[in-house]
């Protein structure tokens, strides 16, 4: 039956291309190829988050009046909301998790060396797309914690030096986090953002399978001194691993929903005391804990103008990191890639956990 | 001759006279006069402080009025003599009754305090001439409080003003400077004995005086809220009851209903105290020894009876919302929406509240009904949270079968896997 179905569209697309890319491509195996597979677990978690928040969409309601209240409907009553609600959460930080381990898989690796460099850029683009829906997902319950958590978060965007207000009006569309911030949220989050994932992953992807898979630094100078990498078909030996994975990581995502719920907290009020504990995802966690932490004048420059510049230029070097390490092509790692890679990790680390502590 | 005399006292004295009473032209803060500007530099401490205070802050000052409104004399005058001659209508330190005749010259003047304060009452010396102070006063003790003991005298401050001795909060300390010296309160009696002195200390352990102090309640209240302020007197034992209704009204309404209100000659106090009015417990209520039901009833009694089922309801509904709130509780962590049951537990807690209220009529049908309506709400909670247990079941049930599920599928892939010929 299969084969008819193939023969049959084989007939009318010409199907020889697929079947020559089935057929030929092949995935090297070494004592790292394991870090290949966080990139196709972040993938599985991106269609996660796509299925479950198609689904989250057939009730939830995008109004201050309102959204609390569809998302109490969706976990109280809707049939399964409940598990929905918690798999879109849940999927969602670990989509952050799994794509900071890839970064610094590909980093540590220096996969983001000639002739992958776009596959970097776009790889990078796409960790800053997922951490724009992060942030406009948080909000979209509407309550207490994410509403003064965005009131703070989108005021930081204040600190830019020249379009400081102006991008703090166009986030929250007016002066204060109200309604309007909400509707902004939630078509950046389902139509704007869905759009660029889908032409940066794209084009991600498909760098990817034009490049094939990058062999670490170690493992390319030993097949230039005439080693053989050896190789396992992509199809069906590297996808049945890949799927693997996927269950692997869909098991986990099953238990953490059910045995720690994402709570839903009380409704955002405007006019109540900002609660205590106020704190951003915690994936922005680090980067909050360091501004709060800013003196408030350095060098005669307000704290935190200096520290959203500081984090604007290292997510430009992260950005252009391929463009700076030009050693890496011929296979010389830099140490200062590799002290920074740490230091960015082991900051990331510390300052999370630093900032629950202190939270 | 004669006649010019008396015609000349006359002149100076109706000149006086209007200067005491007209008050200044508008209500500018009044300069500083001559009187102050000796007395200022007077070696006495007594003479001094009173031209420094009224120079800070004075309510009257503020508006214009000056020495010479309480005090006559003529603050033109450049020799001391002259300023304090008979003629100027000079009249010193008022004292006792004079007090109450300086300041309600002006304050019992309708015409007058609505150019100032037109919502303020004129008829403070009326309620003061009514009040024990005033009484005592009128029968010549000098040693209670006029118009000055509590307001002050030079430096006087609105009510209003935090820093005034009758602001709500400084009320208490204000009175008990007579009231708490003993010294002070010497020979006077109450109900044939000597006035107690100890009214500060009980009123410092009330929930009235953490409401005021500790939660900054300036509605809470204090002395002059039960007392009155310028009529100020202990309220009759029939009127305790009204006192405390004026806030406490419901309770107020069930007592007058209730067959103690005939039979408790101190009201309210009788179980509440009056000074030392304490956070009221369930365990005020019932038959054991630290109920004060006992205290007059005794077992086989129809009160005593009453006492043993009112307590044992509100015990009952008491248990039943602490175990719906737990039951909510555990559901609610274990991820399953309870919002309105929790809401449904706070009204059940609400009838509780209403019920301990229902109990000042001491009518134990009337309590049970309120109980019982909020035992039929702890009872949906209960079940409700019994649905939410077996949904929990449900889902964990599920939750096993799909990781069993999904185990054998890796097992399965992995099987696979090491089936394929290991590299290309």
């Amino acid at each position: 039956m299969t084969q008819q179905l193939i023969a049959w569209l084989d007939e009318r697309l010409d199907l020889t291309a697929i079947r020559h890319f089935v057929e030929e491509k092949s995935v090297p195996v070494h004592r790292h190829s394991v870090w290949y597979y966080m990139g196709g677990i972040t993938l599985f978690l991106v269609g996660v988050q796509v299925a479950t928040g198609i689904l989250l969409l057939l009730y939830y309601r995008p109004s201050a009046g309102e959204a609390y209240e569809s998302v109490k409907f969706i976990v109280s009553q809707v049939e399964f909301g409940w598990l929905i609600r918690n798999l879109h959460s849940w999927s969602a930080n670990l989509l952050i998790f799994m794509a900071f381990v890839h970064l610094f898989s590909t980093l540590f690796l220096r996969s983001y060396r000639r002739p992958r460099e776009l596959t970097w850029v776009t790889g990078v683009l796409l960790l800053f797309i997922m951490m724009g829906f992060g942030f406009s997902g948080y909000l979209l319950p509407w309550n207490e914690l994410a509403f003064f958590a965005t009131k703070v978060g989108t005021g930081i965007a204040g600190a830019v030096p020249f379009v400081g207000d102006f991008l703090v009006r166009f986030l929250r569309g007016g002066d204060e986090v109200t309604g309007a911030t909400l509707t902004r949220f939630y078509g950046l989050h389902v139509a704007i953002l869905p759009a660029m994932t889908t032409v940066v992953l794209g084009m991600h992807l498909l760098f990817i399978q034009r490049q094939g898979m990058s062999v670490p630094p170690s493992v390319e100078a030993r097949e230039k001194a005439g080693a053989k990498t050896p190789q396992i078909p992509f199809f069906p030996h590297y996808v049945l691993h890949d799927v693997m994975w996927w269950y692997v990581a869909l098991a986990v995502l099953a238990a953490l929903a059910l045995f720690l719920p994402w709570e839903l907290g009380t409704k955002a009020d405007a006019f109540a005391p900002v609660p205590a504990g106020i704190r951003p995802e915690w994936y922005f966690l680090a980067m909050f804990q360091v501004l709060k932490l800013l003196p408030a004048h350095i060098l005669g420059i307000e704290g935190e103008v200096l520290g959203v510049l500081g984090f604007g230029l290292a997510a430009l070097v992260l950005l252009f990191l391929p463009f700076l390490d030009r050693g890496a092509a011929e296979g010389r790692s830099s140490k200062l890639v590799t002290i920074g890679g740490i230091l960015a990790l082991a900051y990331m680390v510390v300052f999370t956990i630093y900032g629950y502590l202190a939270a | 001759m004669r006649s010019l005399i008396l015609r000349m006292f006359l002149a100076t004295a109706s000149g006086a006279w209007l200067l005491l009473c007209a008050g200044p032209a508008g209500a500018q803060p009044a300069q500083a006069t001559g009187c102050e500007t000796c007395h200022r530099n007077e070696a006495s401490e007594s003479l001094s402080a009173p031209a420094r205070d009224f120079a800070l802050a004075d309510v009257h000052r503020d508006r214009g009025f000056t020495c010479v409104n309480c005090h006559g004399g003529d603050p033109n005058a450049t020799d001391k003599a002259a300023a304090k001659a008979p003629a100027t209508g000079f009249r010193g330190k008022p004292s006792g009754q004079a007090v109450i005749a300086v300041c309600s010259n002006c304050h019992s003047d309708a015409a007058l305090m609505r150019k100032y304060a037109p919502r303020q009452r004129v008829d403070q010396a009326a309620e003061y001439a009514t009040s024990v102070h005033g009484q005592q006063l009128a029968k010549g003790d000098t040693k209670v409080a006029t118009c000055v003991s509590c307001h002050g005298a030079h430096g006087v401050r609105l009510v209003s003003d935090a820093q005034s001795p009758v602001y709500p909060l400084n009320v208490a300390t204000t009175c008990t400077k007579c009231h708490g010296d003993a010294e002070h309160m010497k020979g006077y009696t109450l109900n044939g004995g000597p006035l107690p002195t100890d009214q500060g200390e009980k009123y410092a352990k009330s929930v009235h005086h953490a409401a005021m102090v500790e939660r900054s309640d300036l509605s809470a209240p204090t002395c002059n809220d039960c007392h009155g302020n310028h009529g100020a007197a202990p309220p009759g034992v029939d009127a305790i009851a009204n006192v405390c209704g004026t806030c406490h009204t419901v309770f107020a309404t069930k007592f007058a209903l209730s067959t103690h209100a005939a039979i408790f000659e101190r009201g309210c106090v009788e179980c509440h105290n009056n000074h030392d009015i304490l956070e009221p417990t369930d365990a005020m209520v019932g038959t054991d020894e630290k109920a004060l039901c006992s205290t007059c009833h005794s077992e086989g009694d129809n009160g005593h009876k009453a006492a043993m089922a009112m307590r044992a309801g509100i015990e009952k509904l008491k248990a039943a919302i602490s175990h719906s709130e737990e039951q909510v509780a555990a559901v609610e962590n274990a991820g399953i929406e309870m919002g309105d049951e929790a809401l449904t537990v706070r009204e059940a807690a609400n009838h509780l509240t209403v019920a301990r209220t229902e109990l000042h009529a001491f009518d134990p049908a009337a309590v049970q009904a309120v109980l019982d309506e909020g035992l039929g709400l702890t009872t949906k909670v209960d079940e409700a949270a019994a649905a939410a247990q077996s949904e929990l079941s449900f889902r964990r049930t599920g939750l096993a079968i799909s990781l069993a599920a999904i185990l054998l599928v890796v097992v399965a892939l992995q099987l696979k896997i090491r089936t394929l010929k290991p590299h290309a």
